[in-house]
């Protein structure tokens, strides 16, 4: 059986394919080793407790959660996606109900909004953050509108206060797309409270991520809790053996990835801090470069807490420099290939180009450049020499 | 009290430890640094392609998931009708209403169990658009009426093999007889994992490719989403563990079956001391769970309990009676079948990893009840 890159595989053991000298996207071998005591622990009191999904660790990892960012109640869930999806429903979204989300930003922002029954209506963006713009969410607001979505960029939260003011206003639910923002606060609130509730992906990717899917609702809304906690679990009440009191999904976390993201924990705020410096690391190096937009942090008129939970930056030729970066073994992700009103699955919504002129723009122009705990700072210079080969015009 | 003989074992993977240990940390020391449908996935997926002759096996978040993806890889939408069993677990229905489509429950066969094709048949109407059987505890279904019922009406069929994965009817495996067929991985199942899991098998490649979009956002990698899809994948750890567990599935299946035909010896006898066990020498024998029938099945459940054997009660109330469920049923229906199975049955304990000591310890205790009868 030959991979992609030619190699033979000698049978099911040998799954590594050496990576290519350069700078991988992402990494957190480092982290998982550092914690392995920890995580081996855990799958010991695994197969001790005899439960994989569902139980005593994804409890403690709610508790944890809610302890770190401030909320009343976490609620752990198979995903980013499904925290959305079930947060929209426990929420009272109803068929036909109207949510406004960025046009900029993951499909799944959208999707989970069809998948609770109710109907996207996109917005554009701002040009510095890429997050929800409030006069162009208020533009998009019709008598059918329930509920604001925004989604936080990867490094700043979204104009809270324009969009907290516009659906007090217009009498609109806020809920927040935070599944990147753990760790950003808006005068000292995490993000995801500010409305009635709020999401955390843990993809492995994240700022504090396992090695496999899982999320969370976050809420200090008793109701909200308590319909998700059932809905993940088939409708029932807590202890699981009961009966379906609703018609819920399967999205219960699995004890092993609750396992790994309590081990991991305990270095989050270390993360963070070790994020900020490599951010401006490359700061230093690219902001020189006339054709690169960098990240930058938006006046707010609270105090706010900012994550870097990724490296976005803008460039003309993006799709290029991508190229140019993977032939010196340099990954990179571009998170939004198309903006949402234009994505296929989305056609019958009826986007048309130069509706939404921001998001467009960034989603042609932008890149995420590796960004993450385990990365080293000369792997940084690393990648920024290659992006200056680029402008230089250096092959 | 410890029960002497539990239902379930205390440590389903007690001898899996240090596999699980090495596992773990290659999948999150690998230079790769995969961690979701990668290639150990591939490899899984793969593997039961081989073992079960599919044309495609795409592995996604559980059983239920795998319900969905199938439903949603069928069109089935607003306004469509799936025929689903009364006597089931919630994910026959939930993952219909989940579509926006209505379930429609029929009743179950009263020795098998598993859902009535003639009852099926009664409740087709213009928008049945699929039907549903599941496998349960340890019998097939008969699928040869419903893929008759399917090519009449033309409506689909969804194998629901979540806990039959092992089991095989005319020769052909149970997930390969529907258009499109399920297992779960959940750890209690036969092919149980380390955590949530499941798969949709089917002979149609191009079903498995709608399915493998629609397990991931509509979107094979690219980001850009061809169809509006879920997030119901598989961790490579998952993967990695069931890996490890594959070669000796069929040795715990043989051990399965050695304490179902124990049981089958022992209880034969007994169908007229108020205990019936389920029919022997049928084709489509599954080994997830051993029910007996009792009329006084509460007090057969006590008596067991008193000599240390644990059991469990399976669908106690039909999915229609359920609080979930109500809003989808019509006034006045019955399922008077799976009302009475709902009170009669009684799961015996059935894990390889019971002794013979542990298998006699069950039946005496059954004999010795149905000895009172």
């Amino acid at each position: 059986m030959r991979t992609a890159a030619g190699r033979v595989m000698t049978g099911p053991a040998n799954f590594s394919v050496a990576a290519p000298a350069g700078v991988s996207f992402f990494s957190q071998a480092a982290s998982f080793d550092a914690v392995w005591p920890a995580i081996s622990r855990h799958l010991d009191e695994l197969v001790d407790q005899n439960s994989f999904s569902h139980g005593a660790k994804v409890r403690a990892l709610e508790a944890a959660i809610a302890g770190w960012t401030g909320a009343r109640f976490a609620v752990g869930v198979n995903s980013g996606t499904d925290a959305l999806v079930l947060l929209l429903r426990a929420a009272g979204l109803r068929a036909g109900d109207e949510v406004v989300v960025a046009a900029y930003g993951a499909v799944a922002s959208a999707s989970a909004v069809l998948m609770a029954g109710g109907r996207p209506v996109f917005a554009d963006v701002d040009p510095a953050g890429y997050s929800l713009e409030p006069a162009a969410a208020a533009a998009a607001v019709t008598d059918r509108t329930r509920v604001l979505l925004p989604a936080h960029a990867a490094h700043q939260l979204a104009d809270l206060a324009g969009l907290t003011d516009l659906s007090v206003r217009r009498g609109l639910t806020l809920l927040e797309d935070s599944a990147s923002a753990l760790g950003m606060r808006w005068a000292g609130r995490h993000a995801g409270l500010q409305g009635r509730g709020g999401v955390l992906s843990f993809f492995p990717t994240k700022t504090l991520g396992a090695i496999g899917d899982a999320g969370m609702v976050i809420t200090d809304d008793e109701r909200i809790a308590e319909l998700v906690g059932a809905l993940r679990d088939h409708g029932r009440a807590p202890g699981g053996t009961g009966p379906s009191l609703m018609s819920g999904v399967n999205s219960k976390m699995d004890e092993l990835q609750a396992a790994v993201l309590l081990a991991k924990l305990d270095r989050l705020d270390r993360d963070i801090s070790v994020r900020a410096r490599l951010a401006a690391a490359y700061d230093v190096r690219l902001r020189p470069l006339p054709g690169v937009l960098l990240p930058t942090v938006q006046p707010r008129p609270v105090p706010t807490t900012t994550v870097v939970s990724a490296y976005v930056v803008a460039v003309e030729r993006r799709d290029a420099l991508v190229a140019h970066l993977a032939r010196r073994g340099i990954g990179t992700e571009v998170s939004c290939p198309r903006p949402l009103h234009l994505q296929p699955c989305f056609a019958a919504l009826g986007g048309r180009p130069g509706q939404f002129p921001v998001a467009e723009a960034a989603a042609a122009s932008t890149l995420s450049l590796p960004l993450h705990a385990d990365l080293r700072p000369e792997q940084v210079e690393l990648v920024c020499d290659a992006i200056s080969e680029f402008f230089a015009g250096r092959p | 009290m410890t029960a002497a003989v539990p239902f379930a074992p205390a440590r389903l993977f007690d001898t899996d430890r240090e596999a699980l240990r090495r596992l773990v940390h290659e999948v999150g020391t690998d230079p790769a640094q995969r961690f979701v449908l990668g290639p150990r996935t591939a490899e899984l997926e793969r593997a039961l392609i081989e073992r079960t002759g599919a044309a495609d096996v795409v592995a996604c978040g559980s059983g239920t998931g795998a319900l969905l993806l199938a439903l949603h890889a069928l069109g089935i939408d607003a306004g469509d009708e799936v025929i689903v069993p009364a006597f089931a677990f919630p994910s026959v229905a939930s993952t219909v209403l989940e579509l926006g489509a209505t379930p429609v429950f029929a009743d179950v066969d009263p020795r098998l169990m598993v859902l009535d094709p003639v009852d099926t048949q009664a409740r087709i109407t213009t928008r049945t658009r699929a039907v549903m059987p599941a496998h349960l505890f340890s019998g097939m279904a008969d699928m040869r009426p419903f893929r008759q019922l399917g090519r009449k009406h033309g409506i689909a069929v969804v194998e629901d093999a979540a806990v039959a994965q092992g089991a095989t009817f005319a020769g052909v495996p149970a997930g390969r007889w529907g258009d499109l067929g399920v297992y779960s991985f959940f750890p209690a199942k036969p092919f149980g994992g380390i955590g949530e899991g499941g798969v949709v098998l089917t002979d149609d490649p191009e079903r498995g490719r709608r399915v493998r979009l629609l397990r991931d956002h509509g979107q094979d990698g690219s980001r850009v989403s061809e169809l509006l899809g879920h997030s119901s994948r598989f961790d490579e750890v998952v993967a990695a563990f069931q890996l490890h567990r594959l070669p000796t599935l069929t040795a715990r299946l043989a051990r399965r079956a050695a304490i179902a035909d124990r049981y089958a010896e022992r209880f034969a006898p007994l169908a007229g001391r108020g205990v019936l066990a389920p029919p022997v020498g049928r084709d489509g024998r599954c080994l997830y769970v051993y029910p007996v029938l009792a009329e006084r099945r509460d007090a057969l459940r006590d008596h067991l309990a008193a000599r240390g054997v644990g059991t469990r009660i399976y669908n106690p109330v039909p999915l229609p009676r359920l609080p979930a469920f109500a809003e989808c049923v019509p006034a006045g229906d019955g399922w008077p079948v799976s009302e009475r199975l709902g009170r009669q049955n009684l799961a015996l304990p059935l894990w390889p990893g019971m002794t013979d000591e542990d298998v006699d310890r069950v039946t005496d205790a059954v004999c010795e009840f149905a000895e009172q009868e």
